[in-house]
């Protein structure tokens, strides 16, 4: 039998599924990508260096930070530009406020209802307006965050190679800070609402893959590392992760030794958890999991807790910037040339990766882009290849309604996968 | 007679979904416009099908890729008593539409290895395929002024924007200009009511609300070439489908 859905709603692009059940035995689970192909590696070739981090963020409507971001470190890795620490810190605080609202708009607004057994966030709304009201605000502190640094939430503008266009308003920054206490509790009480919920039973092996840095929960900046135990810096990574691309697919699907991989909040904890601030490291530690977990419904949990991790960072970092002089962020002078540069950031998805060739003038020459979800949308269908058998004799409705579930709890972006 | 909310739908093509977070982004705001209407489809916060019946308003983002794309573009456009068109994309080609400047329908050789099978056409603008009654420029749209004309569209009216530069609103946030101090910036030749986001955070307008009625090419055009290269123009000019416009409106002045 043909298990097919059309389309699945309340995820970022369009895709359907279809999987093909023969005697009990799955014999293929397929997520398929209906979303058309913009050609943004092939329109960077021939583009000034300056415009690649502009186009390039239009990528993702939901992530255009950490595709910003990304794609300017890959462009001062080659030119060998060097920016302030100042600057590092502010980016790793756009960043973190990246995480900070996407997850809270999966969380909240793209998964939950999958678990209260409701197909619109409407009613979701109205059944719960109080922790409605939680989850909007605690993406406005990510949201404002970004709109105070980088001018504008949807494709932020102050970022460029070498720094920044502009230094944030200190005052603005203040009422940052003024506000992370709130955006904590709000968080700290959502956090509470999650634990009611009912998370199906599930596991399968698979090796998570994030970046990892000593002493620090890793975003912006670290090596390679797996459960499998590979560790590896960046630039060895088109080496070890190799893209795969069939005949009428759009996705480029990569792997590993072979073999798919995870990678996002649920790879990170798995890696990274040791390194959590204590807000979060508390709220992990009463959910009262056990490590490694491979129940890919728990990324909704970790990515809650990154949430609290990321609120409390931001306003750690927040703080040290305005002890410093943030006119240090405005990009000095710098020269343009030749080179290759790579670089890898923690997306709310997972490690995103750009590979960039410019020319001495400082026109692309090639670009590689390597999105999270085009990472993971092959383990996605051997967790789910693994999973329709637990779902398989359920009345049809509800079983289409367990698979969208399983698909969204991954939080796959089909327009970063594509692009 | 019962008095029954709008209907509107809102539909995305190929696209980042941006202009759709813009509104979502407005947050409590945005529920309460979602409050005044019923939504019969907005896949981004809800599940169920909906019948394909007519509507009062059909909302579309992004650029018609794929065949699908087009179908869901025809049909929406004939559901739909006023068909509203959201950001850049739809409206002048997007970024995608810089493939149509380079090497078009090659440029997929740089991406993919097989491509047979996979829609690759010239990108064209939502209103090649359908007739588009109203505009929210940008990208990503404002979503200050999604709220400020859905009102009359939900009545029914089809609002008119001010015919007035990014220049008005990037001088009442009190920024300096960034022509005075010698740097390129399009802001004259392109319509406001985005509240100048870009020359605020210190970048030159780059054109993606698209050209004013009566923005002048010619002037703004030899105004800019003490302060960018003509190639610098043109690739600039590219980013947000503006070059098609321009070569167009230039013609007009000729």
């Amino acid at each position: 039998m043909e298990i097919k859905i059309n389309h699945i709603a309340k995820m970022e692009g369009h895709a359907g599924f279809m999987a093909s059940v023969l005697q009990g035995d799955v014999k293929s689970a397929k997520i398929e990508v209906q979303e058309g192909m913009r050609l943004i590696e092939g329109i960077l070739i021939g583009r000034h260096y300056k415009d690649a981090p502009i186009i390039a963020q239009r990528i993702c409507g939901i992530c255009p930070v950490v595709h910003n971001l990304t794609c300017i470190k890959a462009l001062e890795k080659a030119m060998d530009v060097k920016v302030t620490e100042e600057t590092k810190k502010l980016r790793d605080v756009m960043e973190l406020a990246q995480i900070i609202h996407s997850h809270a708009l999966h969380l909240f607004f793209l998964s939950l209802a999958d678990f209260l057994d409701m197909d619109n966030d409407i009613k979701l709304i109205n059944t719960y307006p109080e922790e409605t009201k939680k989850a909007i605000r605690v993406r406005e502190f990510g949201m404002s965050i970004i709109k105070t640094i980088g001018g504008r939430v949807v494709h932020p503008i102050s970022n460029e190679v070498g720094g920044f266009k502009k230094a944030p308003n200190e005052d603005e920054l203040r009422g940052i800070i003024e506000k992370s206490g709130s955006a904590l509790e709000d968080a700290l009480a959502l956090g509470e609402f999650f634990k009611k919920i009912k998370i199906p039973d599930f596991s399968r092996e698979t090796e998570y893959v994030a970046l990892s840095k000593k002493g620090t929960y890793a975003i912006c900046d670290g090596d390679i590392i797996s459960s499998k135990g590979l560790n590896i810096p960046v630039e060895k990574f088109e080496s070890n992760f190799h893209e795969l691309q069939k005949q009428n697919e759009v996705v480029k699907k990569v792997e590993h030794n072979g073999e798919s991989y995870m990678v996002g909040a649920i790879a990170r904890m798995n890696l990274n958890r040791d390194r959590l601030n204590p807000e979060a490291h508390k709220y992990l530690e009463s959910l009262d999991l056990t490590f490694p977990d491979y129940n890919p419904f728990h990324n909704i949990f970790f990515q809650m807790v990154e949430v609290i991790h990321c609120i409390e960072q931001a306003k750690k970092i927040i703080n040290e910037l305005l002890h410093a002089d943030l006119n240090e962020v405005v990009t000095k002078e710098y020269k343009v040339k030749e080179g290759v540069g790579v670089a890898a950031v923690e997306a709310p998805r997972g490690t995103l990766y750009y590979h960039i060739d410019i020319d001495a003038k400082g026109y692309v020459k090639n670009a590689n882009i390597i999105t999270p979800t085009a990472q993971f949308l092959a383990n996605l269908e051997d967790d789910i290849k693994e999973y329709i058998p637990e779902v398989m004799n359920l009345d049809e409705k509800i079983r289409e309604r367990k698979l969208r579930a399983f698909i969204r709890a991954y939080d796959p972006c089909i327009s970063c996968a594509v692009h | 007679m019962e008095n029954s909310k709008p209907k509107v739908a809102i539909v995305s093509l190929t696209s980042c979904e941006g202009c759709q977070f813009a509104l979502l982004d407005l947050g409590e705001r945005f529920l309460d416009f979602v409050s005044k209407i019923e939504m019969v489809d907005f896949r981004l916060l809800e599940d169920e099908e909906d019948d394909g019946g007519k509507i009062d308003i059909g909302i579309v983002e992004g650029t018609p890729i794929t065949d699908a794309n087009i179908e869901t573009l025809k049909k929406l456009r004939e559901r739909s008593k006023t068909l509203v068109v959201l950001g850049n994309c739809a409206a002048m080609g997007g970024i995608p539409e810089i493939k149509n400047y380079q090497e078009g329908k090659n440029t997929i050789k740089h991406v993919y290895k097989y491509i047979q099978g996979i829609d690759n056409p010239e990108v064209k603008e939502v209103d090649n395929f359908v007739k588009v009654d109203f505009i929210f420029r940008g990208c990503p749209i404002n979503g200050e002024e999604f709220l400020k004309f859905m009102p009359d569209i939900l009545a029914g009216k089809i609002p008119e924007l001010p015919d007035q530069a990014v220049c008005v609103e990037c001088k009442a946030r009190g920024n300096r200009c960034l022509l005075l101090d010698n740097k390129p910036c399009f802001g004259p030749m392109i319509q406001g009511g985005c509240n100048a986001p870009c020359p605020t955070a210190g970048m030159m307008c780059q054109g993606c609300r698209g050209l004013r009625p009566t923005a002048n090419v010619k002037a703004t055009k030899k105004m800019l070439k003490a302060k960018m290269t003509d190639e610098e123009f043109e690739n600039t000019s590219e980013i947000f489908g503006l070059r098609d416009d321009l070569e167009a409106k230039e013609k007009l002045e000729k």
